[in-house]
């Protein structure tokens, strides 16, 4: 029973599927859709599938009655048959629906047809209608148009007698405004006037005109005295000029050229005039400002330069400008260049003043008083586009002023590094090192933070000139801090003596006395380099970013400005750095000790050792002072004892252990064997020591460290050097007495003993007699030296 | 850093040693010449050579030497003549030996002995042979002298076995006698510049002298202490490299002596040797006695003008240029030597007497 009965939904979407192949042109592709929702693949290939455009009712028959039971085929007769009713329902519907649309579309155009034929006749009526009413509208503007013309011809004719009115009215008009001084309506009246007399003037009018040309004539006396009169104020002036200049042209057209001629060589001289009197003024306010800058350096009291002085103001000279450009409105050209020099001398003394030391608020005020100015300026000559010049010359101010003051910080540190050089030199202080580094870490925080406050009371202020550049400082800000450190850094590498590149000449030549004092500063660089990337770095990131954050107007390309991630990496490897040179300063100094103790006497002819030798008292002295620096400047390491799993030394011990089971294998096979292989051998079972493990900012790893590298380079000269039976009991006598006085500078005893011991085996090998001194000698030299060394610490304090 | 032990061992040596060279006049194995150290055994100069398959070190050579020896030079064009530095006690000399020819064993007794240079009065430290090539001139120093030895001048050496063809003649030397505090200078080395037969390098105490051979006089000289090795440039005129105690490795250019070219950090502690590839020029390798070398890789300027420039370069940078560091050694590392033959081998001597045989091609990029 493959078959079955099919659900009811998926009948009747396939009655549906059936339907629409029927109407759809392209049946396969309807068919297609149908199956695939529907039917599996493989029903639609076979032949008993009704669906199929394929289908054979032949072959389906055969199948069926192959297939099926009576009772099967019965049930699929009656199933069949319903669902050819069901077919035929749904045909029927779909045919009555079409039909009902048809006869509704056929009564709709029937309508229509009707509608159009009613409406011709009723458009004919209505032309009808509209030619009577145009014929009706031409007679009435005929029968008015007599009327109309008259009206105007009157209107014309009151115009006229308006104006000859006017005409004969102006002298008295003219002498009431010469009365109240109102040249300026007397000029305007008589130029309205003007054309009149131009047509009329010689008949009808003349002695109006006559009698107005008198007046104006007045007019332009008056105007002249005006001009010549320094007691006036300079606009009243402009004004007299302009009006003359209204004037011009008729009245020298008139009169000859009696007034024009005059006037000309008035006007040039009152510009020249004006702009002399500009210049003097931009100059004496000049002067000013230099005097008020000088007073205020030698004084400090530089509260109130911001303002101007009194003798000059802006207003005057805005005052100036003004009518100067009522007057010349050609010339605003020059006006613009000597308004744009005013303010930039005034922006270069604010520039110069930066270079000394100010404060953010006395930089506030200076800004804020030009800004004053620019902005009463800006009224006057808009095109100068002050604000913008302004704009931008803040903007490099405030961008010097945040370097200057970055650069202040640098070398207040360096005076910080520097003068414990001098200090040690002079007075004995007790823990020179000590200050110097407490000193320096507080001018680096305070200093930075206070720089920070600073510049927050730039980006604070309200002065809209600041406000719109507030992005651009965060920037420079957090530009500033970036290369501020950078700066530092390399500071610190020319302080140390790594940047005699820098000044090659005068570190050569006393690098012998740099030498003593740089050891322990090298050391108290290293212990800033750390402070910096531990507290000072974190201060000042969470600083920025509580104040300074934003910004990021420039190009993100190169990221935020301020990376404190890269500094704190710079400077973590500078401390790194500075502290393996302080290593390396101690250790040559130490090395050289070493080096004079091994080549000097001739090892083959040594004699008996009677006492320890020098050198290692010198040794114990060398490490006491450097015990003595790094305990001023280093802290205690107790606390890092648990970073030891990250140094060097035990990756690689633990890593040696399985590599050296298999050169154990490896030097097994070798046929040569001999003692020296077997004490080889020997060495190798014992627990390798690593020596130079990873150096940390702590007083007992600088020591040991030190400590390691000088026993392992007295290993390496001892195995360079051949002994007779006394050399060799020499070094074993100076090696045990270390290995009791090292124990008080550190504790990492097994090292020492593991060096010391090397130090003996190697004078061992090297010796060509190597008998050991007898125990109890040993000892007895050994205390006797030990008495001997307590006695002079206990007499020399 | 640390690469995978890849080296081959050789544990022959059965004493100390010092001292490690290419056999470089070899054109037909790769093959090293070490020797021990020994104060109280007898001493033996190995020949070891590189298996063709390259997995394996096979003394192809034991010969006696009879005092304990602290440099060893191969001839640069006779595979089969060496020199050495030998002590006992508180004699010292130095010798320039042959290897005889070995009739199918490997163990000769003794290499015969060609000539000893016995004209020095102070303490011999080493023997130079002229690095570039075929040269009748040998030079050995002691802590006060400069010896220039000339080699017979129609000496075959390289085809006739004969020794008396290899003579040394006595007396002919040009001896270039120090001030008279010979002692303070203390030479303790030098090198021999293989684009220059008239210049050497010595070590002293406080400095790097320059030697003008044909005039026997001082030219210039690197104020640096502590100098421990010294080798020049193979590939680049005017360079060369420093190893010192303390500063690490410093890169030279003659013509501006004041400053180094460059730093490098060295080792932990004292940096023994140093040398350039023969091959590749920016590759550099140290042999420090914290037991490890280090494989450096170095750009040196190429011109006068970027000179200048990195004259300035901060030391913070360099930290990079170092490539591996084979930490495989149990002492610390004295001898050192590329190949020549296979220019990306080296072989190092640690002073437990172990040779180990590294490739450096891992390292390399080809373009």
């Amino acid at each position: 029973m493959a078959e079955g009965v099919p659900p009811m939904d998926e009948k009747a979407k396939r009655t549906r599927d059936l339907l629409a192949s029927f109407y759809s042109p392209d049946a396969s592709a309807a068919l297609g859709v149908g199956g695939g929702a529907g039917v599996s693949p493989r029903r639609i290939a076979s032949p008993d599938s009704i669906n199929s455009p394929f289908f054979d009712p032949e072959v389906y028959m055969s199948i069926l009655v192959q297939k099926l039971n009576m009772e099967g085929l019965l049930q699929k007769h009656v199933e069949m048959a319903a669902e050819i009713k069901n077919l035929d329902t749904d045909l029927q519907m779909l045919v009555y629906e079409n039909y009902n649309k048809f006869i509704n579309a056929t009564e709709t155009i029937k309508r229509m047809k009707n509608n159009i034929v009613g409406m011709e006749t009723n458009m004919e009526q209505l032309l009808v209608k509209i030619t009577s009413v145009q014929s009706k509208s031409d007679l009435v503007n005929t029968s008015l148009f007599e009327k109309r013309e008259h009206i105007e011809k009157l209107h014309r004719t009151r115009n006229l007698l308006r104006k000859v009115q006017l005409i004969y009215d102006l002298p008295t008009r003219l002498a009431k405004c010469i009365k109240v001084e109102a040249y300026a309506d007397a000029v305007r009246y008589f130029i309205g006037a003007k054309p009149i007399f131009e047509a009329y003037g010689d008949s009808s009018f003349q002695d109006c005109k006559r009698a107005s040309e008198e007046a104006i004539d007045l007019v332009i006396k008056n105007l002249q005295a005006k001009i010549y009169l320094d007691s006036e104020p300079i606009e009243a002036r402009a004004e007299a000029v302009v009006l003359l200049k209204q004037l011009n042209f008729p009245v020298g057209l008139l009169h000859g050229l009696p007034i024009y001629t005059c006037f000309s060589p008035l006007v040039d001289n009152l510009k020249t005039k004006l702009l002399e009197k500009l210049e003097d003024y931009l100059l004496k306010f000049q002067d000013e400002y230099k005097d008020t800058g000088v007073s205020a350096c030698n004084a400090t009291e530089s509260s109130d330069i911001g303002q101007l002085p009194d003798t000059v103001s802006v207003g005057d000279i805005s005052k100036i400008i003004r009518a100067y450009l009522i007057i010349f409105p050609d010339s605003e050209k020059r006006l613009i260049e000597l308004v744009q020099k005013l303010f930039n001398r005034r922006y270069g003394i604010i520039q110069q003043r930066i270079k000394e030391r100010m404060t953010p608020a006395d930089l506030l005020n200076m800004m804020r008083a030009i800004w004053e100015d620019v902005n009463v300026m800006d009224e006057i000559l808009a095109e100068a586009a002050l604000p913008a010049f302004s704009l931008e010359a803040a903007r490099s101010i405030v961008q010097q002023y945040i370097s200057t003051s970055f650069s202040y910080l640098l070398d207040e540190i360096t005076d910080a590094l520097g003068k414990s050089q001098q200090t040690q030199k002079e007075v004995v202080e007790e823990c020179p090192y000590q200050n110097t580094l407490e000193a320096s870490k507080k001018t680096i925080i305070q200093g930075s933070l206070d720089l920070l406050l600073d510049f927050r009371q730039l980006l604070d202020d309200n002065l809209e000139l600041l406000a719109k550049l507030t992005d651009l400082i965060v920037d420079w800000v957090q530009e500033g801090f970036q290369g501020f450190f950078e700066k530092l850094n390399e500071q610190f590498l020319v302080l140390c003596g790594r940047g005699y590149i820098a000044n090659p000449d005068s570190c050569q030549v006393d690098a012998v006395q740099m030498d003593k004092v740089q050891a322990g500063l090298v050391l108290v660089l290293a212990q800033l380099s750390v402070f910096i990337e531990q507290s000072a770095i974190p201060t000042i990131t969470e600083e920025i970013a509580a104040s300074f954050s934003g910004g990021g107007t420039r190009a993100y390309e190169h990221g935020p400005p301020f990376v404190p991630g890269e500094i704190c990496r710079i400077f973590h490897s500078a401390g790194e750095r500075f502290l393996l040179l302080y290593i390396n300063m101690r250790t040559q100094k130490i090395s050289v000790l070493l080096k004079k103790r091994f080549i000097t006497p001739n090892w083959m002819k040594h004699k008996e050792p009677r006492e320890v030798h020098m050198f290692v008292d010198l040794l114990l002295q060398e490490l006491e002072a450097v015990g003595m620096e790094v305990k001023q400047i280093l802290p205690q390491g107790l606390v890092r004892r648990h970073r030891h799993s990250d140094s060097l030394g035990s990756t690689t011990s633990s890593r040696s252990n399985p590599t050296r089971e298999d050169k154990l294998t490896r030097t097994n096979t070798q046929r040569a064997r001999s003692q020296f292989l077997e004490s080889h051998l020997a060495k190798l079972f014992e627990q390798k020591m690593e020596i130079f493990t990873k150096v940390q900012h702590t007083q007992e790893s600088v020591l040991s460290t030190i400590i390691k590298f000088c026993l392992k380079s007295l290993q390496e000269f001892v195995r360079l050097q051949t002994f007779n039976r006394s050399g060799f009991q020499q070094i074993h006598l100076d090696a045990e007495y270390l290995k009791n006085t090292l124990k008080e500078f550190v504790d990492d005893e097994a090292a020492i003993d593991f060096l010391l011991k090397e130090v003996v085996g190697a004078a061992h090998e090297r010796c060509l007699d190597p008998i050991p001194l007898e125990a109890p000698i040993l000892d007895r030299l050994i205390s006797i030296k030990l008495s001997k060394s307590k006695e002079q610490s206990q007499t020399s304090p | 850093m640390r690469g995978p032990s890849t080296g081959i061992v050789y544990g022959g040596l059965k004493y100390q040693a010092r001292c490690i060279t290419d056999v470089k006049a070899d054109v037909d194995h790769t093959s090293f010449l070490a020797g021990t150290l020994s104060l109280k055994e007898e001493n033996e100069v190995h020949l070891i050579r590189l298996s063709p398959s390259g997995s394996e070190l096979i003394c192809d050579g034991l010969f006696y030497h009879p005092n304990e020896i602290w440099d060893l030079k191969s001839c640069p064009f006779d595979p089969r003549i060496f020199s050495t530095v030998f002590t006992s006690g508180e004699t010292y000399g130095a010798s320039v030996w042959k290897i005889p020819e070995l009739y199918g064993q490997s163990n000769a007794p003794q290499p015969e002995q060609l000539v000893s240079l016995d004209e020095h009065s102070f303490k011999i430290k080493s023997v130079l042979w002229w690095p570039s090539g075929k040269h009748d001139r040998l030079i050995s120093i002691d802590e006060g002298n400069i010896f220039l030895w000339s080699l017979d001048s129609s000496n075959k050496v390289a085809k006739v076995s004969s020794s008396k063809d290899f003579l040394l003649s006595s007396g002919l030397t040009e001896v270039i006698s120090q001030e008279s505090v010979g002692m303070l200078q203390n030479l303790s080395g030098g090198a021999w510049d293989p684009h220059d037969r008239n210049a050497l390098a010595g070590i002293c105490d406080s400095s790097l002298q320059f030697w003008d051979l044909r005039t026997m006089k001082k030219t210039t000289s690197i104020e640096q202490a502590h100098i421990r090795d010294v080798d020049y440039n193979p590939k680049k005129q005017h360079f060369l490299v420093t190893a010192e105690d303390v500063s690490g490795i410093q890169l030279w250019d003659l013509r501006r002596p004041k400053f180094p070219v460059k730093e490098l950090p060295g080792h932990a502690h004292w940096t023994w040797a140093v040398r350039h590839n023969p091959e590749y020029e920016d590759l550099i390798l140290s042999a420090g006695t914290d037991s490890t070398i280090n494989l450096w890789s170095i750009r040196l300027p190429g011109n006068e003008g970027s000179s200048s420039e990195s004259l300035f370069d901060s030391p913070t940078t360099l930290k990079d240029s170092l490539i591996n560091s084979y930490t495989d050694y149990e002492d610390s590392v004295y001898g050192l030597a590329w190949s020549t033959r296979e220019p990306l081998i080296f072989a190092s001597l640690s002073y437990d007497g172990r040779v180990i045989v590294e490739s450096v091609k891992s390292f390399i990029k080809r373009k």
